[in-house]
């Protein structure tokens, strides 16, 4: 009787400690269910390295284009050490595979070609994640928490971003009208309203500049002409590179016609945090960056 | 109405092109811009310039030498690609379809990825470098100099040397990726970031390569005659080669280097001059110089315009324009 | 004699290279590791049977194609620099993909290889409606160098026009036989019912290298044989654009060299192109892989590296 009973309670138990971890979630393909927690991760994105780092979570390997320097350094210094799995456009599988992941986080609109394979190494999350807006980008940030066994630590660490991109807010000049722009050595791309970038200078309270043509581009390439056009009241300048076209830019008289220029309203930051980063650390990021050059 | 032009003496067309040219170059001045321009302020900011106002500087810093060096680059690349017919013989002779802009990229590309310290002096020099290489392998590869019939084997050998080329440039960008963009609006081909600085770096390259065209031009009658009549009229054949490759060299590396590689200019107006003006050198290189200026400036106001205000690189709307007129050109004078 | 032993030769190459594309990558395996790597329970299964075994079968079986397909081309178009890419099947197949991926970005990438080979088909049967089956051959060459050269400016216009999307079609454009695996080997399976037909052509095509009058007084019909012979190398590099996108420079080079070590007889002459592309290839895809780990560089920039000096020591040589 007694053995009967235990184990019946030792069924008991394991169904119920099985259960309590499984998961289901939505994720691009549909439902994604998961019945243990993951303890060896690989993400093939930044940002999915930027949501595990907010519950403290140390992924194995990160796809980072072989240069740890583009993962932003509050993350770094979050997750310590982790394996190059190759570009994010191209990861190579067998790295992958040869980490043994128990999980894999990667991005539908680079990885949906190699989906079947990466089910095949380890179950795999696949979220959006490029060219995904601000809002979106924390809606994956929770998913990924509920995945890892986290819910309400990412519910927590969700609740203090917002509290902490609101205080940043306070600091800033309200409805400034600030466009973040990308430089490259010899091209400037504007990101608009619908970028990544414009979608945390709305959340932290200040406006993308309108611009003459209303269309769903995340960003495009612009010159001076149109930047003159738009004319901004401050201009974030993300360097890919330096010195860049803003520098050649700078030296001409038809630069000084801006109202950026006559107000020293140009600020360089780096565009790897600002453009590639993406997630709940480096938009904190962001705003800091905003607090430091834009306080009122 | 086309007739009616074709049958006005040389001067008269001559006199209706360069109006041409001056009216699209003031519409150049002042279409399609975001900051509202009109075309009496684009007269007077040329008269009396005011610096203070938005609009005279747009007009005197952007659009005027972005006009200038349209029509320039233009003119370089239709009488480059007039000579080159004239010394092949070959109806399908061009810049583009003999590797020539291919190579140009190839080192173009190869400096600003490997090398981005050079500037642009080094990618300019680079182009030229690697337009030559191209240009001199398609030339010995393809028989160039027998004429003729072997149409096919020259336009053969600059195909394969071009797609020699971009892969190698594909390969570059690839490794590369962060310039990839950049290295693309190049290929393509555009005037819109043109300065006065590129128009400095133009004009003396550029006048010196188009006088010298128009100083060789009896030359490449002669050699119209065939190989054994030139000879036989006193054309030293070698030096002849050598000085109308050396003026293609000039005038498409001073082209290239400041728009990026335009294509098919060169395969195009050589033949719309010829039709309005016959075989002959003397008139068809001037023609050509003020078509193909017209044509890129017009192309260029048209990349303004087409997505609003997106700017679409110029060479990418006259591959677009130039591809089919190659198709044509092919099944015309290959059959 | 001298084909038996090259045959043997290229053989041998190959295999050792298989052995060598399985062991090495971004992680090395022993011998012992690789043969373990086909049950299902080793540790290495995925990386030899999932990954780096249909890798190396499909970089045989699309070496082979693109060289059988350059080898029969040039041997219609009886010019050495000419290849598939001269018909503007690559470069519709491009089109077609880019497209898709430009301007529907929504739709499925499992549609991506369906698109390319209809642009790709779709442009060779254009390129058939210009020229018709009496024009000679050069023309048709160069009528599908200005139909690729039409095809590609809309390329760069459509990747100009749509900045974000640039990488992930230039990846596709320069062909890369990353992330491909058995589901793709299977794609290009049924069309190796082209190659028996290939082979079946190639006594005439030794007759039509000795010239038109000649070929047509043995009784052989020019016409039939030259649309046949290009309907086939289209059927080919069609099916290998849409799986692996363009992998330059092989069809022109594999045959070049094939000619060099068995002489331009076509019974021979085809299936050595073929090994000697299934070589080239395999050695690409290898040395993209292990060149600089883990990142992976496209297989088709690697043959282009590989084949662009062989190409023009001997263009310099033969001319």
């Amino acid at each position: 009787m007694l053995r009967f009973l235990s184990a019946i309670s030792i069924v008991f138990l394991f169904c119920f400690s099985a259960f309590s971890h499984a998961v289901t979630v939505e994720d691009s393909k549909g439902t994604f269910t998961l019945d243990y927690t993951p303890q060896r991760i690989v993400v093939l994105e930044f940002s999915f390295a930027d949501a595990l780092a907010s519950v403290g979570i140390s992924p194995v390997g990160i796809a980072d284009d072989k240069d740890a320097t583009r993962v932003l350094k509050e993350v770094r210094d979050v997750i310590g050490d982790w394996q190059s799995v190759g570009t994010r456009s191209q990861p190579s599988l067998e790295v992958i595979a040869s980490l043994k992941p128990d999980l894999i986080i990667a991005d539908i609109g680079r990885h949906e070609s190699v989906y079947e394979d990466l089910q095949k190494i380890a179950p795999t999350l696949i979220l959006p994640s490029r060219r995904e807006t601000y809002e979106d980008s924390l809606k994956a940030a929770a998913i990924i928490g509920k995945v890892v066994g986290k819910e309400a630590q990412i519910q927590q660490r969700l609740q203090e971003h917002r509290v902490s991109m609101q205080n940043s807010a306070k600091q800033l000049p309200e409805n400034a009208e600030v466009q973040f722009t990308v430089a490259r050595k010899d091209s400037l791309y504007i990101h608009t309203a619908n970028s990544y970038a414009g979608g945390v200078i709305h959340a932290l309270g200040l406006q993308n500049p309108p611009l003459s043509r209303d269309d769903k581009q995340a960003s495009r390439q612009i010159g001076l002409e149109q930047l003159l056009a738009i004319n901004p009241e401050y201009l974030i300048v993300g360097e890919y590179t330096s010195p860049n076209v803003v520098d050649n830019w700078q030296s001409e008289p038809l630069w000084s016609v801006l109202k950026v220029a006559r107000n020293k309203h140009v600020h360089r930051v780096n565009g790897n945090v600002w453009a590639r980063c993406r997630g709940i650390m480096a938009a904190e990021r962001m705003a800091q960056d905003l607090v430091t050059v834009l306080a009122k | 109405m086309l007739n009616v032009f074709k049958n006005l003496p040389y001067l008269g067309q001559y006199f209706i092109l360069s109006f041409l040219l001056c009216l699209f170059a003031w519409l150049s001045l002042f279409s399609w811009s975001i900051v509202p321009i009109t075309g009496q302020q684009a007269l007077t900011a040329l008269l009396h310039p005011d610096k203070n106002i938005i609009a005279h500087s747009i007009v005197l810093d952007l659009r005027l030498p972005r006009v200038l060096v349209a029509a320039v680059v233009g003119a370089c690349l239709a009488v480059a690609g007039a000579i080159m017919q004239g010394l092949t013989r070959n109806p399908l002779a061009s810049p583009s379809v003999l590797g020539v802009n291919a190579g140009a990229a190839l080192g173009m590309a190869t400096v600003s990825t490997i090398a981005p310290w050079f500037g642009l002096f080094g990618t300019s020099v680079a182009a030229i470098i690697g337009g030559a290489i191209t240009w001199s392998l398609v030339m010995l590869l393809g028989a160039a100099w027998r004429g003729g019939n072997e149409h096919g084997r020259l336009v053969l050998a600059g195909v394969a040397i071009s797609a020699l080329c971009a892969a190698l440039t594909k390969a570059m960008i690839i490794l590369h990726e962060d310039q990839a963009a950049g290295v693309l609006t190049w290929l393509a081909g555009s005037v819109a970031d043109a300065r006065w600085s590129h128009w400095q770096q133009l004009w003396p390259m550029a006048l010196v390569g188009l006088l010298g065209a128009f100083l060789m031009s009896p030359t490449l009658n002669l050699l119209n005659l065939g190989e054994d009549n030139a000879r036989s009229l006193g054309v030293k054949l070698g030096w002849a080669r050598v000085i109308c490759s050396l003026l293609v060299l000039l005038l498409v590396g001073a082209a290239l280097s400041v728009a990026g590689s335009i294509a098919f200019i060169g395969l195009l107006v050589p033949h719309m001059a010829k039709s309005l003006v016959g075989q002959d050198h003397r008139k068809v290189l001037p023609i050509a110089a003020i078509m193909g200026a017209l044509l890129v400036m017009i192309a260029d106001v048209v990349s303004r315009s087409i997505i609003y205000p997106i700017e679409t690189p110029a060479g990418a709307i006259l591959a677009l324009i130039g591809a089919p007129f190659f198709i044509y050109m092919v099944r015309a004078r290959t059959s | 004699m001298r084909t038996l032993f090259v045959s043997f030769s290229l053989f041998s190459l190959l295999a050792f290279l298989v052995v060598l594309s399985l062991s090495f990558g971004a992680v090395s395996l022993s011998i012992s590791e690789i043969l373990s790597g086909f049950t299902p329970d080793s540790e290495f299964y995925f990386t030899i049977h999932e990954y780096r075994f249909p890798r190396a079968v499909l970089a045989v079986l699309v070496g082979a194609m693109m060289a059988l397909s350059g080898a029969l081309v040039q041997g219609v178009i009886r010019n050495p620099l000419a290849s598939p890419d001269v018909l503007g099947v690559s470069q519709g197949a491009g089109l077609a993909a880019v497209v898709l991926m430009t301007l529907f970005p929504s739709v499925s990438i499992f549609w991506l290889p369906w698109a390319a080979l209809a642009g790709g088909i779709s442009a060779a049967l254009l390129l058939w409606a210009l020229c018709g089956a009496h024009s000679s051959a050069i023309k048709l060459a160069i009528t599908g160098v200005a139909m690729a050269a039409l095809y590609s400016s809309a390329v760069d216009f459509l990747m100009l026009t749509r900045p974000l999307e640039i990488n992930n079609a230039l990846l596709w454009l320069t062909g890369s036989l990353w992330g491909r695996g058995w589901d793709q080997v299977f794609m290009i399976l049924p069309w190796l019912v082209l190659l028996p037909l290939a082979f079946w052509l190639a006594k005439r095509m030794n007759l039509i290298s000795l010239g038109d009058e000649v070929a047509t007084s043995l009784g052989v019909s020019i016409p039939v044989t030259r649309l046949s012979a290009l309907a086939i190398a289209v059927g080919l590099t069609a099916s290998c654009v849409a799986i692996c996108g363009p992998i330059g420079f092989l069809g022109l080079i594999a045959p070049h060299l094939a000619r060099r070590l068995v002489g331009g007889r076509h019974q021979i002459l085809l299936p050595c192109s073929m090994v000697v592309g299934m070589v080239i290839l395999l050695l690409a895809d290898l040395l993209a892989r292990t060149i600089n780990p883990p990142i992976e560089l496209p297989a088709g920039i690697m043959t282009a590296i590989i084949g662009a000096p062989y190409f023009l020591w001997l263009l310099l040589k033969t001319r």
